[in-house]
């Protein structure tokens, strides 16, 4: 009995460094966090004022200052939240397909495809806001391939037109690897039998895809919808660093608004709306998962 | 290894690694004569290391030097550090703005009762009392989403450090004479100044517009249209502006008025100024792909920095328009970097005569030459020695506020509600986005003044 008891305490005590770290980094964040989407604090008072759930409602529609912001950032990040995933799948499973066809250079070709995914970062979205600058290279190629009436003076981010799906496209290139090796590993996962049938059944290649292929990857392409609507959700890296915003505040979008009420908001008392702001994505993240789940079990 | 070692291993493991990540912190507890200084400028980290040695030599005390960059970096910083109650003892600090915030939240401490007349009698007149809490500030701070609540009338936050104005136009020298115009003679009036955009542009349409770096919203707002406005409504008119009366704030003729000399500009930016960052705007300058460069008396540090050569620009203040309340603008020279003492500094007293030190002319002086940031302290009949031509040729821009100069940091303009990132943006879609006209902006700002008293 007691060497049992001993046994647990070891057990107990080998738990209690993650325990601990959970509690510090992860239950006190998640309380602290939602406790300050109740208040209005700017960081540095020793207090908190309590507003109940007032940073919400100012959010929603209560602040005519705010209210508008956020929901001119709600419509930019509703289109990329569509505009991200599509090209991200139709650009990903064509790539897949293609790969998965042939067989020489095909390591090298899928290294060379997924360089965009371990090169994405701060810097590379420097170097595309440079690549579009109206002297940029972008325009240059344009110009030199005698589609000079494709390019954009005022550069891809500075005409309000071009500049979201400008950002989309940047943000799909650096999604489209992952979506690739996933759709690969899910290609190469279907037996070879079923194409054989298919093929003894007179189905063209395109037929095979659309019929056999697309339906067996279907769980993939769910999950590769579901990371990059997660993504296009709360991310705002690109965003922050590519145009702020702008022009004009036409890029804005939520992960940026929060960021923004949190670090620039000239010290104003807005962590409260921030961390609410941010609650709020994320119970749209967790509605979003859930019915990505339901769709799963009921394709399955 | 026993069980029970196993298990009192583990414990001691978790305990070591919690008082590990508290421990740390600690780090600048030590000497009594030792300080530590934070700033947000990296171009000040050498220069103040330099002030620091001739400091240790005078008077035995050591400055540690450390900046945290970018701003947002360094506001975490400090959130932090106060709540974890490790501050350093001076910090480098926005002037009247960002010193009143963290006054007011208990961080910095007070320091009325040591800086006293004669102290204040060597800065920059105008300058001495911007971290001043005055009786107007202190009832602004009592409204509900005020960011300086906690300052009480009477309290100073911060001693200038640098100063400078907003509103400075730099022109190059060669676009401008190869446009035929003398850069001798710069543009008088508001009229001159778009004539002088226009003949540089029409000579060099790709690389002689104007610039600013948009891509921080408030810059155009800021930085052009309220200078602007302020030159041709007067003082009041321009106060009226952002008032409640919207017979006469934005919305009304006189907004039109201005908006419509603004939109005066949108022909002549740079392409695609509206994606530069303030950095890259100068930088885009100073290699030569603008003709002019809006900014503040700040910008020629960074034009330098960039490679270019000062005595091949041309420095004017944002003219005035004619038919407007003023004919000659001046710009109040502005507190935009304070030295404050940390509510939680271990040695005020030494921290004190850091700053004094840093307040002496030689030593405001050689620190100027050094980060080509005009200085606090008042450099009298050696400011040309000390500063270089070009340098003390920006301050020609000044006036004094106290006889009709444009002061930027009078916030009581505004409501305090007010949030400028909104009219700045809005502005951009005027110019140079063109997607509003002038009355549609006009009534579009008028629209945010309006909710801003709400």
């Amino acid at each position: 009995m007691r060497r049992r008891a001993r046994e647990a305490l070891t057990g107990y005590a080998f738990l209690l460094p993650a325990l601990a770290l959970f509690a510090v980094l992860g239950v006190y964040t998640i309380v602290y966090g939602l406790l300050l989407s109740f208040a209005r604090w700017n960081g540095f008072t020793a207090h908190w004022s309590w507003v109940g759930i007032g940073n919400y409602l100012d959010l929603l529609y209560r602040d005519a200052a705010q209210a508008p912001q956020v929901r001119s950032a709600a419509i930019n990040t509703a289109v990329i939240m569509v505009g991200i995933p599509l090209l991200t799948v139709v650009a990903g499973l064509p790539l897949a397909l293609a790969l998965n066809r042939i067989t020489r250079l095909r390591t090298a070709l899928r290294t060379i495809f997924f360089l965009p995914y371990v090169t994405a970062g701060v810097a590379v979205f420097y170097a595309w806001s440079y690549v579009l600058q109206p002297e940029g290279s972008v325009n240059w190629l344009l110009q030199t391939l005698g589609l000079g009436t494709l390019a954009q003076p005022q550069g891809f981010l500075g005409n309000p037109t071009t500049a979201l799906p400008t950002l989309i496209v940047v943000q799909a290139w650096s999604a489209i690897p992952v979506a690739m090796l996933l759709y690969l590993a899910g290609l190469q996962a279907i037996d070879p039998e079923v194409l054989d049938a298919a093929r003894v059944d007179g189905a063209s290649g395109v037929r095979t895809v659309t019929a056999v292929i697309w339906p067996l990857l279907r769980p993939i392409t769910a999950a590769v919808i579901m990371l990059n609507l997660r993504d296009a959700l709360q991310g705002f890296q690109l965003f922050l660093v590519v145009t702020n915003g702008g022009p004009g505040g036409h890029t804005n979008v939520l992960g940026l608004q929060t960021y923004n009420l949190a670090f620039f908001s000239d010290l104003r008392p807005t962590l409260g709306l921030s961390s609410a702001l941010g609650w709020m994505l994320f119970v749209v993240a967790l509605v979003l998962a859930g019915i990505n789940v339901r769709v799963l079990r009921s394709r399955t | 290894m026993s069980t029970r070692a196993k298990a009192l291993g583990a414990i001691a493991a978790t305990i070591g690694l919690l008082l590990g990540g508290t421990a740390c912190g600690d780090s600048t507890s030590g000497s009594a004569t030792a300080l530590e200084m934070w700033t947000f400028k990296q171009t000040h980290v050498k220069p103040l290391q330099d002030a620091a040695a001739e400091f240790k030599k005078q008077t035995g005390i050591t400055v540690n030097i450390t900046a945290y960059t970018p701003d947002d970096t360094y506001k975490s910083k400090i959130q932090t550090s106060a709540q974890t109650r490790n501050l350093p003892d001076v910090l480098e600090v926005h002037a009247a703005g960002e010193d009143f915030v963290l006054g007011g939240s208990g961080i910095l401490a007070d320091l009325a009762p040591n800086v006293d007349a004669a102290w204040k009698a060597g800065f920059v007149k105008g300058t001495a009392d911007a971290a001043l809490v005055t009786d107007a500030r202190y009832q602004r701070s009592l409204q509900p989403k005020s960011a300086e609540a906690g300052i009480k009338t009477g309290q100073y936050f911060s001693v200038p450090f640098t100063i400078g104005t907003f509103g400075v136009v730099y022109a190059n020298k060669k676009k401008l004479a190869d446009a035929g115009l003398d850069p001798a003679k710069p543009p008088k009036t508001w009229a001159d100044f778009v004539a002088w955009l226009k003949a540089v542009h029409d000579k060099d349409p790709a690389d002689g517009g104007l610039t600013v770096g948009m891509k921080s919203p408030t810059t155009g707002f800021n930085w052009g249209l309220e200078p602007l406005s302020f030159a041709y409504l007067g003082a009041q008119g321009y106060r009226d502006l952002f008032g409640k009366d919207p017979a006469k704030s934005f919305g009304s003729p006189a907004g039109l008025a201005v908006l419509e000399l603004y939109d005066q500009l949108t022909p002549y930016w740079k392409p695609g100024t509206q994606t530069l960052g303030i950095d890259d705007a100068d930088r885009a300058f100073a290699q030569g792909k603008a003709g002019f460069d809006l900014g503040g008396t700040f910008t020629l540090a960074s034009l330098r920095q960039n490679g270019m050569n000062p005595a091949d620009v041309v420095t004017f203040g944002i003219p005035a328009a004619s038919g407007g309340a003023t004919s000659d603008l001046k710009l109040a020279p502005i507190a935009l970097t304070g030295l404050a003492v940390s509510a939680q500094a271990k040695n005020p007293e030494a921290a004190l005569k850091w700053l004094q030190f840093l307040s002496t002319p030689e030593r405001a002086g050689a620190f100027a030459q050094a980060s080509l940031d005009l200085p606090g302290t008042e450099l009298g009949a050696d400011a040309e020695r000390l500063l270089g031509p070009e340098l003390a040729a920006v301050r020609n821009v000044f006036g004094d506020a106290t006889a009709g100069a444009y002061d930027p940091t009078d916030t009581t303009v505004f409501s305090p509600a007010y949030d400028d990132k909104s009219p700045g943006e809005t502005l951009i879609r005027m110019s140079p986005l063109h997607e509003l006209t002038p009355e549609q902006e006009n009534q579009a700002l008028g629209g945010i003044v309006a909710t801003s008293w709400k």
